[in-house]
């Protein structure tokens, strides 16, 4: 082979500014030439070239990533908090599916008659609690004990969790409220107890297991539903406005509760 | 001599009325320490509680020279920690890739290109650099088992717990876990608990045997395996003094007691003493 790569080329493919046809030449003459190839990889940028190929390595080694976290970095979310949620159990489509399904039936219940209504928002103010059940914790997040190790704040990650799952669903519910008949006001009455029983199944969160604490919540409230139905003959009465504004007051103080017993998800007492 | 990692005085746990760790003292430095004991001993308990996801009752304890009770301690010693828990959980639906970078990312590794380059470096360590692209629901048990291994080295952490590390591992994975771990533990403190007596003999510079939340030994693997010498001897039956016996591939008897005069007695092994010590029938966990 007597031809060798020109020293002008060398430098104008090191920087970049060869033409398609004299870079392929040399490119293809390189992988048969030591020499040449020792030449121009002492002209080339060898970060630059590190940064391209980490570049490839990442987009032809790293898997493609799920429907929702690719959703979610389409959203503009950063790829590691992305990676965060999609490990999050409630935020999987077949789980989303359930929450839009069981919505749906709430919703079609309630344009048949008023307990339908209280259907709908005893079951579109629970949903969020379920899905933040559900989102963290020993028995329900498989690598829980990995995660309580690691040095990221688990209340940080709780509070991602269930903030995302709270406004997924929320948004399903608000969809679905939407299609109810002229209720007026009534059709956004989930929206305080959902938020409220949430926070005050975070609060107790610090004191028992998340999923013990979302089931005790649901008890409790779904008991003050029922007995508020029957004392008062008003299935309505569990979200009207006087109930409102003492859920208000409850998340105002569970915020604070959750404020003050942070640390307690970091020390994995509930392992 | 070692530089102290670990400080453990008279530390306590209990679960409910069911002590597990019994006022347990123990200091372990660099190297390789291992944990042996029967099922229910506290190797479990004492290994959560070093990797910092489970507080003592009492007693006290420093990693690194640093109180795990205390946030700002607690944060710095898991910035240099890696844990392998004993049944670690997947997110099955993510890939081998995915479930190490998702860990990554709870170690604080957020600039993409530096993480996704520690991921494919500790897959590689651990042999998976094949199947990284694949769903861990694919995977075998003994891959899985080495994809949690892969998470506890993130980051090259100076305090690697690993709890039953060579659980379900075939022995060629196990012998490739020997030769990871051995050349981790050159620069750093590597805790393991493990009911393989092998791998104890053939990778730690420490044993620490416990028994129903209490430390009955702790020393060298030779140390203990020296517990039983002068009590091992191969008879054509079962010796009538024996402690324990076992009929052997070879068709004699392998006995463990106080040997007879005259008796054909043979240098014990780190197993032998482990059953001397614990004074019991063999337990189906400390298999040849």
């Amino acid at each position: 082979m007597s031809w060798h790569v020109a020293p002008d080329l060398l430098r104008a493919y090191a920087r970049g500014e060869a033409d398609h046809a004299a870079a392929s030449s040399l490119e293809a003459h390189v992988i048969h030439c030591p020499g040449c190839r020792q030449e121009v990889a002492a002209h080339c940028d060898r970060q630059g070239l590190e940064r391209v190929w980490g570049e490839i390595r990442n987009a032809v080694e790293a898997p493609p990533s799920g429907p929702i976290e690719t959703l979610l970095v389409r959203l503009g979310l950063a790829d590691h908090r992305a990676r965060l949620l999609a490990a999050t159990p409630s935020l999987g489509a077949s789980w989303l599916v359930s929450v839009a399904l069981s919505l749906g039936f709430a919703a079609f219940a309630a344009q048949q008659e008023e307990r339908g209504l209280m259907a709908f928002l005893v079951l579109a103010a629970l949903l969020p609690l379920a899905g933040v059940a559900a989102a963290y914790g020993p028995g329900i997040d498989p690598s829980y004990e990995i995660g309580v190790a690691a040095p990221m704040s688990s209340f940080r990650l709780i509070l991602v969790r269930a903030s995302t799952v709270l406004a997924s669903t929320a948004a399903l519910a608000a969809l679905a409220a939407l299609t109810l008949p002229r209720v007026g006001w009534m059709a956004a009455a989930w929206i305080v107890p959902s938020l409220a029983l949430t926070v005050l199944s975070l609060a107790l969160a610090t004191f028992m297991p998340p999923i013990l604490a979302s089931g005790f919540v649901a008890l409790i409230w779904g008991s003050i539903v029922i007995v508020t139905t029957r004392v008062t003959d008003n299935g309505l009465v569990a979200f009207g406005p006087g109930a409102q504004i003492g859920l208000l007051g409850l998340a105002a103080a569970s915020v604070l509760v959750l404020a003050f017993r942070r640390d307690s998800f970091d020390l994995g007492s509930h392992v | 001599m070692s530089v102290t990692a670990i400080e453990i005085v008279d530390v306590e746990k209990r679960f409910l009325r069911t002590y597990a760790l019994r006022s347990v003292s123990l200091d372990i430095g660099s190297g390789i320490t291992g944990f042996l004991g029967p099922n229910g001993a506290g190797k479990t308990t004492l290994l959560r509680i070093l990797a910092t996801v489970l507080a003592p009752d009492a007693g006290r304890l420093r990693l690194f020279g640093l109180d795990p009770a205390r946030t700002g301690d607690r944060l710095a010693i898991r910035r240099r920690l890696g844990y392998m828990p004993q049944e670690p959980g997947f997110h099955r639906h993510f890939t081998a890739f995915e479930f190490v970078d998702y860990v990554a990312i709870l170690k604080e590794m957020t600039d993409r290109r530096v993480r996704h380059d520690e991921v494919r470096r500790v897959l590689e360590l651990v042999g998976l650099e094949d199947v990284m692209g694949r769903k861990l629901k694919a995977l075998s048990g003994g891959m899985r088992r080495r994809v949690a291994l892969a998470q506890a080295l993130l980051g090259e952490p100076e305090l690697v717990v690993l709890d039953e590390p060579t659980a379900g591992l075939d022995p060629e994975q196990r012998l490739r876990f020997r030769e990871i771990v051995s050349v981790l533990a050159e620069r750093r403190t590597v805790v393991l608990s493990t009911h393989q007596t092998e791998d104890v003999a053939a990778l730690c510079e420490r044993v620490v045997v416990l028994n129903e939340g209490e430390i009955p030994f702790v020393g060298t693997p030779s140390e203990l395996a020296a517990l039983a010498r002068g009590a091992v001897w191969l008879a054509d039956e079962r010796g009538p003094a024996a402690q324990l016996s076992w009929r052997t591939g070879e068709g004699r008897h392998r006995n463990i007691g106080s040997a007879p005069e005259l008796a054909e007695l043979v240098e014990p092994t780190l197993e032998d003493g482990y059953l001397m010590l614990l004074g019991t029938r063999p337990r189906e966990e400390v298999g040849r």
